[in-house]
């Protein structure tokens, strides 16, 4: 061994690392032989002691207390505020919701298009059979139209709907009949004036609605204004009878 | 009660570092208990030696531990031991305090760099009675001096006795690496603990070792 190979492991040699016992032997029986390279050995050892005493002298060092405490009252207030960790729902949580709001629309769909529909049940069936009174439009003035609003027979007389429908005025009434709406909605109409001492709520009993032409000179019998420039012309009016024939109110339509 | 509270802590006091680690990431206040009194001495003496000042070994060993619990999850057992992570976290901890403080400088500023660290009472040498109170002090100084990358391998090594291997993991670099800037830095120590006369004399030693290799 030469000096120079006995550098390289001087270090090693004088902190005791492990080595082969040959190369040792030979680093040894070298530093014998070099008087520099025993004095090298002899500087590195006094290094390696000089460190392993302050090493010694600080091994018992530690951290104060209040560093551990510290420590503990962050853990806790960290496990108190941060809550546990949130698990995310995966892809299938979100397939599963969606199919289940589609079920629930399907659902609801279902149900109130069959409360919508009329009922089947023996009992509804019997009470859309009875006869109600469903007030029919006859305008006399335009026969035209009273095709189509009047119905002629007592088969047809039945109404088709279930509940009973209520008195429009002509204005407010929507024609199935394209025509007969322009007519319609052309139309002015006074409220229905009782002819009998019938109340207004008896009107709603239904009955049959005729349109009729009278003097102008009947609306002041109604208490109504007249034009006199047009005292001689006739004035359109809907006369609604009962179900027994008798005329119980009657507007007037302009 | 208590017996069985003791039974519970020695049976945890037996789990490994990575075991009481992932306890404390669940929420088990006495995993951290352990594992910081198992820990905190050696990280406390390493942040001292490496930078020595107290209040920055207090701060650093506090700050190693709080990093453990906001990111201990971020530690991989493939790569180290849960000791060598945290060698690792103070030694970053450690070089930013000290880049921060700027106390290399003023460190480097109070010794002589070229000359010795310490004269020793009389003219004895250092290097002759290195375990001396006043001389282990100035070895303390002497390594305080040393360039940082020399300094963390000679507290790593030499005063902590860490293995090579466990430093390379630490500062993240090759054994060879920890080997040679081990070789150098105690090559700087020994340049600094030696008196003005003999540090010559050294000088002309290392001609007389340089005409050796012929």
């Amino acid at each position: 061994m030469n000096c120079q190979k006995f550098e390289t492991i001087v270090s090693d040699l004088a902190r005791g690392q492990m080595m082969a016992a040959e190369q040792r032997g030979e680093a040894l029986a070298h530093s014998d032989a070099c008087e520099d390279c025993a004095m090298r050995l002899h500087d590195e050892e006094m290094l390696t002691r000089g460190l392993q005493s302050l090493g010694a002298k600080m091994d018992s060092l530690e951290a104060p207390a209040a560093v551990e405490a510290n420590l503990l009252m962050a853990f806790r207030a960290r496990r108190a505020v941060v809550p546990a960790p949130v698990r995310r729902p995966s892809h299938s949580v979100y397939w599963l919701a969606a199919v289940a709001a589609m079920l629930l629309i399907a659902i609801s769909v279902f149900v109130f298009r069959r409360n919508a529909r009329p009922a089947d049940d023996p009992r509804q069936a019997a009470k859309q059979e009875e006869p109600q009174s469903k007030p029919k439009v006859v305008d006399q003035s335009t026969p035209q139209f009273a095709k189509d609003l009047t119905v002629p027979d007592d088969n047809e007389l039945v109404p088709q709907r279930p509940k009973p429908r209520r008195i429009h005025p002509a204005s407010q009434r929507r024609p199935a009949n394209p025509q007969l709406a322009n007519h319609v909605t052309n139309e002015i109409a006074t409220d229905f004036i009782p002819l009998s001492y019938l109340s207004t709520a008896g009107l709603q009993d239904g009955g049959q609605i005729v349109r009729v032409q009278l003097p102008r000179s009947a609306l002041a019998n109604f208490g109504l204004p007249v034009n006199m420039d047009r005292y001689n012309e006739k004035v359109k009016a809907d006369v609604l009878f009962g179900v027994d024939g008798t005329a119980r109110a009657i507007r007037f339509v302009q | 009660m208590t017996g069985g509270l003791n039974w519970l802590m020695n049976l945890k006091n037996d789990l490994s570092d990575t075991e009481l680690l992932r306890s404390m990431l669940a929420g088990d206040e006495e995993a951290l208990t352990i594992l910081y009194r198992r820990r905190q001495a050696g990280i406390y003496r390493f942040a001292m030696q490496m930078s020595g000042s107290k209040p920055i070994a207090e701060d650093v060993t506090q700050e190693v531990f709080l990093f453990l619990m906001r990111e201990g999850h971020v530690f991989d057992p493939a790569r180290g031991s849960v000791s060598a992570f945290l060698f690792g976290v103070a030694r970053n901890l450690v070089l930013r305090r000290l880049r921060v403080e700027q106390l290399l400088a003023p460190l480097g500023d109070d010794s002589d760099e070229d000359g010795p660290m310490l004269q020793a009472a009389g003219d004895l040498c250092p290097l002759e009675d290195l375990t001396r109170a006043e001389t282990i002090e100035s070895v303390r100084k002497a390594v305080l001096s040393l360039p940082a990358k020399y300094r963390e391998v000679v507290v790593l090594c030499e005063l902590q006795d860490v293995s090579y291997g466990e430093t390379a993991e630490i500062l993240g670099c090759a054994i060879g690496t920890v080997r040679s800037r081990l070789h150098r830095a105690r090559a700087l120590l020994l340049a600094k603990l030696r008196p003005a006369g003999e540090f010559e004399e050294a000088g002309s030693a290392t001609v007389k070792s340089a005409r050796c290799f012929a």
